[in-house]
């Protein structure tokens, strides 16, 4: 199944790269409604295929990093989508897609292969749930710390950070009431299934690092509401933070014998 | 999982004079500088901050094991949570925490609703986790099949006896297909199929691995040897096997291969000078003990526990755990957790406060006028 993968993913990477220049090169209310169409035909190939696979392994498409980077294309690509629909910020989608093809592009040079089984303490009714609303949350705060590289290198004058910066607030908030769910599921999913809701665990230690550097960056910004700079470098820190755990969680040497990293 | 305080009833006397400490320091100087900036996210910073470096300590270092020098063991680290800067900063985490669901308190405004969840969510969360941690019990039980057993053993390796005494009726493993890869001869090792999959699962009969087209002419889930060939028999340490047909540039080979057991060898199908067929060991879809539970009480129960679906009687919940993996399906042995926590619905209380704060968040975003309204 993942053999058709290359053809899904070229014609949502040529949708959302169309999409994106429309976007960037025209101002006028047609293009951009295009525009909008195409990101989101870019988006529906791609649920299609996620479809057709997970009826294909018969499990969730969830547990190899591979499957959590096409959900996390769609989800960005989706939120770009919708942020653009709800704030009009044309740079925001057209960043949330860049990214969104950098993850498809990952998974055209990893390609993936599939494995049907699904080890027993994966089956459980908060394995869909846990994961989507993770995924979801990364995708979240991906495109808030997208504002924040905006902010920091192309955005040099307060003035014209000032907009985007209550932007960054908006998706942190959704995204960090996402990652709370997330850790919280986690947590009553732990004691279902091996005794403990909390054991440290170094994917359980790196998912609240994260949550805490999240934490972080909303009380910095009551503290110190007009220092946009240094909010926005706190932000694209917790991103930084937020890869680790994602993917770099299975290379730290206090990781071995996780209980839960995902497969390659 | 931070504060180590005595079992109960000492812990919920702490607790306690901990709550009626805060409440009553809260009251009284409520309007002194030092309770105003305890309330504040001037102080609510750096406490995070701190507790952050150390998780983040917590994050690169191995936890658990024996520290491998002098100055890791002098600082902890490699027992974080045990140490005292975790654990006083987590009890100042939880005066802060404290004193500001208090002060958001008085007066009450539904205004405050979510800030209240989130926070004393999180409150709750850490004070009964800490005073709760001492009266958890977490215990291993080795059950063998028609064995009675009443003693199960603690994290220390202390032998513990117990108000309940489980029989093992049956123990049960479903397993999937087990999967064939193609190994290279010389070295015994899998070959990387880049880009296409390296393992298949036997759940056809046509498949297609490294250009070798694959028949299965017959596949027997619990087999052994007679002869050359396998037949179907079902005694412990029987394996599955199957009968393949290999195809390759007009080549074709065919024969039998096994995934073997802790009784018998595995068989390889060997296709040319480099490559042979191999079937790995099937994989458990669900593994599961049928128990036989008396308590104390006198209540006998039958029940069937697997992963994720624990049993709970009197306090305890009965996990599956493990088995013994060698002997696989054949296994004999049920490894089963015991878990004794009496302050876990205070925790859920607080985990399920932290939700409906977290889904205020979602709803509301962030506040403005400086956080007074709303959330945080």
């Amino acid at each position: 199944m993942w053999l058709d993968f290359p053809i899904y993913a070229s014609v949502a990477i040529l949708c959302w790269l169309a999409a994106s220049g429309l976007f960037l090169s025209s101002g006028k209310k047609l293009m951009n409604q295009m525009a909008a169409g195409l990101s989101f035909a870019g988006t529906a190939f791609l649920l299609v295929f996620i479809t057709i696979l997970w009826l294909h392994i018969q499990r969730p498409p969830m547990r190899t990093l591979g499957e959590t980077r096409l959900w996390y294309a769609i989800f960005l690509s989706g939120i770009g989508l919708v942020s653009y629909l709800r704030w009009k910020y044309k740079w925001l989608v057209s960043y949330s897609l860049g990214l969104a093809i950098v993850f498809l592009i990952i998974n055209l040079q990893h390609p993936e292969t599939y494995d049907k089984t699904l080890m027993p303490a994966l089956q459980s009714s908060w394995f869909i749930p846990h994961v989507i609303v993770y995924i979801f949350a990364y995708a979240m705060l991906g495109a808030s710390s997208l504002v924040a590289l905006r902010n920091l290198f192309f955005a040099p004058t307060e003035k014209i950070v000032k907009g985007p910066i209550q932007m960054a607030d908006n998706l942190v908030y959704l995204g960090f009431s996402f990652l709370t769910f997330g850790l919280l599921f986690g947590a009553l999913w732990a004691k279902e299934a091996w005794g403990h809701y909390w054991t440290w665990d170094p994917k359980e230690t790196w998912a609240f690092i994260t949550w805490m550097f999240y934490l972080v960056y909303i009380h910095y910004r009551f503290r110190h509401p007009s220092e946009h700079k240094r909010a926005m470098t706190i932000l694209a820190v917790s991103f930084a933070i937020l890869l680790i755990c994602w993917f770099g969680v299975n290379y730290l040497p206090s990781a071995q014998n996780s209980v839960h990293i995902y497969s390659e | 999982m931070v504060l180590r305080v005595a079992a109960f009833p000492w812990n919920l006397v702490a607790g306690l004079v901990f709550l009626a400490l805060l409440i009553s320091a809260f009251v009284l100087w409520q309007k002194h500088q030092v309770m105003k900036w305890l309330g504040g996210v001037k102080a609510a910073l750096p406490a995070i901050l701190g507790f952050t470096f150390l998780v983040l300590l917590m994050g690169f270092v191995k936890q658990d094991v024996e520290p491998k020098s002098a100055l890791v063991k002098l600082l902890g680290l490699t027992h974080l949570v045990k140490t005292w800067p975790f654990i006083l900063i987590n009890l100042y985490l939880m005066i802060l925490l404290g004193v500001v669901t208090l002060k958001r308190l008085t007066p009450f405004s539904l205004k405050n609703a979510g800030f209240f969840l989130n926070h004393f969510g999180l409150f709750l969360v850490l004070f009964s986790t800490a005073l709760g941690s001492s009266d958890m019990q977490r215990l291993r039980m080795n059950c063998y099949e028609d064995q009675t057993e009443w003693r199960a053993v603690d994290t220390s390796g202390k032998t513990v006896e117990l108000p309940i005494a489980i029989k093992l009726l049956n123990f049960n493993i479903d397993e999937f297909r087990p999967k064939v890869t193609i190994i290279d001869n010389k070295t015994g090792q899998i070959e990387l199929n880049k880009g296409k999959n390296q393992f298949e699962l036997l759940d056809r009969n046509a498949l297609d691995l490294f250009g070798y087209q694959i028949e299965v002419e017959q596949f027997l889930e619990s087999s052994g040897k007679v002869g050359d060939a396998y037949f179907p028999v079902n005694e412990p340490g029987s394996a599955p096997s199957a009968k393949v047909k290999v195809t390759k540039d007009g080549t074709e080979i065919s024969g039998w291969v096994c995934s073997g057991s802790y009784v018998n060898q595995p068989e390889a199908l060997k296709l040319n000078e480099t490559h042979s067929l191999v079937m790995l060991p099937a994989e458990p879809r669900k593994f599961s003990s049928e128990l036989n539970i008396n308590t104390k009480s006198g209540k006998n129960i039958v029940t069937t526990i697997e992963v994720n679906r624990p049993y709970k009687i009197e306090g305890w919940t009965i996990y599956q755990l493990s088995y013994n993996t060698e002997m696989g399906r054949w296994s004999n042995l049920s490894v089963l957790e015991l878990v004794r926590d009496p302050w876990l619905p205070v925790v859920y209380f607080g985990i399920f406060l932290m939700m409906a704060g977290a889904a205020f968040l979602f709803i509301t975003g962030k506040p403005k006028n400086g956080g007074t309204e709303h959330v945080a």
